[in-house]
């Protein structure tokens, strides 16, 4: 119950921030009717996506501190087991889904024992080679269909129970609900015991510990909650591109891109991981389109984004949201 | 059966023997000095006490628990706060936010904490600093902000690592003043480390004297002072004149 009321509660932000949430929750809700595109719908629905990811990475990375780069595995994890219990048992997502969840959450714990053993660099690097390391196995695991990947069956009419549909519009809200539940998760989050503990073990490690705090059980609780969450968005990726191979929801760019999104945004805020997603997921559409006619300039986003995190955090490493802070502190 | 044991304690650092064969005990209740030249081992001992480093031998017996290389975070659950010689000046919480932390401890809800916290500093007469950041506090009050955080936790045994240092004679007065407060009123028992004489001298009931590595003397202040292997390593003959 109070963890409800928690998560609802909006009161320890700005006015100017709890208006911008409404007027922005009132443009999510109707963007569908003002009959964008779809070009634009799929943007709409990559920002909730990746806001989503960028939310459960904020966990670990952002109030706990830690330079994860490995989510791109749990977000395979999520979206290959719903498309294959889909594919072999005709499975619906709804259990699909919270299956793929807690193998993730499994998985997670598997790895994040010996991984929370590292600090600083190594530990960045060593969750770039575990994922690493799953997209590889993935690659060359015909029984799922290896590199080729595996396409989901089509179904013709809106089909709730294993979530597919011709319009984007059902994705979009889909998405959309996703979405607030990670907000309100995180809003939660942000007030719990784990919350404050994790602030602290980012602060000052001795300190924590020397206050009760077993650091390496909370950051492998708060590793857990951030691949559950995009454990969730990988399902959403399987039944919404209906087609999902290694390179698509493994790859070290996505891991990448989830935490520079988070990190641009601000790390450790709530609204963070959204302002990074909705600055660089038009910016990663546009680059992809205008870029992707030419073969040589194959990564020359990544050079883009590198270029941006290091403006930013030079200037404020608190992100965007940093910023925003700075400047209505200079303001009042 | 003494409430903190600690029988024949060593820790090598790679041929620098930081502590050699150190025994001593302490008694419930008790207000414990430990004094020695900068370098002679305390904070070493500390740290091999609450388990931040692992005594190369040597045990450490708690209230009748075995504790020798117990991780810190249980230490401190099983009782023992300790405050750091060198604070981290930190950004990122705000004083209330870093005794919350030490309250979660022993509570789960954040409004118990919270309310926990805030009584704390109350008690210690700070509550107006609640809202600041320990980067933008003077070092006096970020002494008391590690002495709440670590109360928050609910220690039966304190150990305090020089937390007069770098305060003026007043903010010393008020710190040795509240010591004894929590020791009687709190019932908290405390071990110190301090490099301020006078301090140790007026506070504690019992100090220990480490030099290079070894205990060179144990016993009541007055006697302490008088002691010859402890002027000669440490006091000076001026302090033991002067008194
Ligand atoms: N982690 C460590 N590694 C190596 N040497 C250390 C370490 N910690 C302390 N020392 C050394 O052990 C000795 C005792 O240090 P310390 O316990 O900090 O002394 P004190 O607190 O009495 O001033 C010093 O010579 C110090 O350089
Ligand atoms: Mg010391």
């Amino acid at each position: 119950m109070e963890a409800i009321k928690d998560a609802l509660n909006f009161s320890d932000f700005s006015r100017a921030e709890r208006i911008s949430l409404i007027i922005f929750s009132l443009f999510l809700l109707i963007f569908p009717l003002l009959g964008a595109g779809s070009f634009t719908k799929t943007v709409m629905i990559q920002f909730l996506l990746f806001s989503l990811f960028g939310m459960g990475w904020n966990t670990i990375g952002g109030y706990g501190g830690q330079v994860e780069l490995g989510k791109a595995q749990y977000v395979g994890i999520g979206a290959y087991t719903v498309a294959l219990m889909m594919v072999w048992w005709k499975i619906p997502f709804w259990f699909s889904m919270p299956v793929g969840v807690l193998i993730a959450l499994g998985y997670s714990f598997i790895i994040g024992y010996p991984l929370f053993r590292l600090k600083g660099h190594y530990f960045a690097i060593a969750t770039i080679c575990t994922s690493l390391v799953l997209k590889d196995i993935f690659d060359n695991w015909t029984l799922v269909g290896a590199a080729k990947g595996i396409e989901l069956p089509i179904h013709e009419h809106p089909d709730f129970v294993y979530m597919q549909f011709k319009s984007d519009t059902y994705y979009y809200y889909f998405i959309m609900v996703l979405f607030y539940i990670g907000l309100f998760y995180m809003n939660w989050f942000r007030k719990s015991k784990l919350g404050y503990q994790l602030r602290m073990i980012k602060d000052d490690e001795d300190a924590a510990e020397s206050l009760g705090i077993d650091i390496r059980w909370c950051k492998i609780k708060a590793y857990s909650i951030a691949s559950a969450f995009v454990a969730v968005g990988g399902g959403f990726m399987a039944v919404y591109n209906l087609y999902i191979d290694p390179t698509s929801v493994m790859e070290l760019s996505l891991s990448i891109k989830i935490a520079l999104m988070a990190m641009l945004g601000g790390a450790a805020s709530l609204w963070g991981p959204i302002i990074g997603a909705a600055f660089l997921v038009p910016l990663d559409r546009f680059l992809g389109s205008w870029l992707g006619g030419y073969k040589g300039l194959i990564g020359v986003d990544f050079m883009i984004y590198a270029a941006l995190i290091m403006v930013v955090s030079a200037y404020q490493p608190r992100g965007i949201w940093g910023i925003i802070e700075q400047l209505r502190k200079r303001g009042s | 059966m003494a409430f903190l044991e600690v029988d024949n304690i060593t820790k090598d650092f790679g041929g620098l023997v930081a502590n050699n064969h150190i025994s001593f005990s302490i008694d419930e209740g008790e207000i414990v000095g430990l004094i020695g030249p900068n370098g002679a081992g305390k904070t070493t001992l500390f740290n091999c006490i609450v388990g931040y480093h692992k005594p190369d031998s040597g045990k450490v017996i708690f209230r009748g628990k075995d504790i020798t290389g117990l991780k810190p975070h249980d230490t401190n659950r099983a009782g023992i706060g300790r405050t750091f010689q060198v604070m981290k000046v930190t950004t990122g919480m705000t004083v209330l936010e870093n005794v919350m932390v030490g309250a979660f401890c022993r509570v789960d809800e954040r409004e118990q904490a919270r309310k926990k916290a805030l009584a704390l500093l109350g008690f210690m007469g700070i509550e107006k600093i609640k809202d600041f950041h320990l980067n933008e506090l003077p070092v006096a009050m970020q002494r008391k902000v590690g002495l709440a955080r670590a109360l928050a936790t609910n220690p039966v045994l304190l150990m305090l690592d020089e937390v007069a240092s770098g305060l003026n004679p007043k903010e010393i007065e008020e710190i040795v003043e509240f010591m004894r407060v929590i020791n009687s009123e709190k019932k908290i028992t405390l071990f110190i480390i301090e490099h301020i004489m006078e301090m140790v001298m007026k506070v504690s009931q019992r100090v220990i004297v480490l030099d290079y590595g070894e205990k060179i003397a144990e016993g009541l202040p007055a006697d302490i002072v008088k002691n010859e292997n402890v002027i000669k390593a440490y006091l000076g003959e001026k302090y033991a004149q002067s008194h």
